[in-house]
């Protein structure tokens, strides 16, 4: 049975999505080349942007986002609370646009930390671009994934 | 979309949306009370000095702002020169009428991933044939927050 090319683009894109996030929640969690937790890592990172003096906020971001990033990520991936899931990438994607286009205003001349450990300042063009379409992506999937006429058949299926 | 239809829409985005983040919290709790334990202090590589150490040391540091001019601007440790390799051979001689052989040199930029600071202590073992330059681990940010 063919499956339409919509169906077939949504599921490439929603499973395109998912992996991203999986990844990069997994490599903030783990660093899996020197086998320690990547966390200290992170937040140093995440201390880079100086959007905070304070160091336990920082540690509490460090720690739960990444496993935030990975649960939505697997959620999606899995179609368990996808919608949910979308919303909260969506979310985090325009956060990530925020922090970098308010580091790269600043002249910040830092490693992002958004894929775990990087031993060069950050591509700020390159990685907005990148957040971009993410946030493009996951915009997409919601509005496709959406219930719009008279059947909302997604609200009755996870009601059911 | 009907106006109830969009309601229990969002409803049920923001249910999910807490499902999961709640589903997040447990690992996250986990994985933060087993690190504890913390090694607060990364291990210090030869030329770095951690920013107790280069407090401590009072007015026997020279501290070196590796940034930009702008960056400089905004803010920098009490009494560091501006030196960085966008405008090496014109900030050079206001940093060798202030160095000191007796002071330690204390390079630093914005932290992290920033090379500017290994860099211009590079430069001045190379070029100034300095020996006492450091790196100051954290760089900015740290020197601020602890």
């Amino acid at each position: 049975m063919a499956i339409p090319l919509n169906r077939l683009c949504a599921a490439i894109l929603r499973i395109a999505v998912a992996a991203v996030f999986i990844y990069a929640g997994a490599v903030k969690i783990w660093n899996f080349k020197a086998g320690d937790w990547a966390t200290q890592q992170f937040a140093g990172d995440l201390q880079n942007f100086q959007l905070t003096a304070y160091w336990t906020p920082i540690i509490v971001v460090a720690i739960y986002l990444p496993w935030v990033e990975l649960a939505a990520g697997c959620a999606l991936l899995l179609r368990r609370c996808e919608l949910g899931a979308l919303a909260l990438l969506g979310v985090l994607a325009i956060l990530f646009l925020g922090a970098m286009g308010s580091a790269w205003a600043r002249g910040l001349d830092i490693s992002c930390g958004c894929f775990g450990k990087e031993n060069n300042a950050t591509n700020f063009p390159l990685h907005i671009s990148e957040d971009a379409a993410l946030f493009v992506g996951i915009a997409l999937l919601l509005w496709m994934r959406l219930p719009r006429g008279k059947s909302p058949d997604i609200l009755t299926r996870s009601q059911s | 979309m009907p106006g109830s239809s969009r309601a229990k829409c969002v409803r049920l985005v923001i249910r999910q949306a807490c499902a999961i983040l709640a589903i997040a919290l447990v690992p996250a709790a986990v994985s933060g009370g087993v690190q504890l334990k913390w090694r607060h202090e990364e291990p210090l590589a030869a030329d770095e000095i951690r920013p107790a150490v280069a407090r401590a040391l009072g007015a026997e540091a020279l501290f070196v702002d590796a940034r930009t001019g702008q960056r400089y601007a905004q803010g920098h440790i009490a009494g560091a020169l501006l030196l960085n390799n966008e405008s090496w051979d014109d900030l050079v001689p206001k940093f060798l009428d202030a160095w000191d052989p007796d002071k330690k040199v204390v390079v630093y930029c914005d932290g992290g991933g920033c090379d500017a600071a290994e860099e211009i202590a590079g430069r001045m073992r190379r070029e100034l044939q300095l020996h006492d330059v450091y790196v100051l681990k954290g760089g900015w940010p740290a020197w601020q927050s602890r």
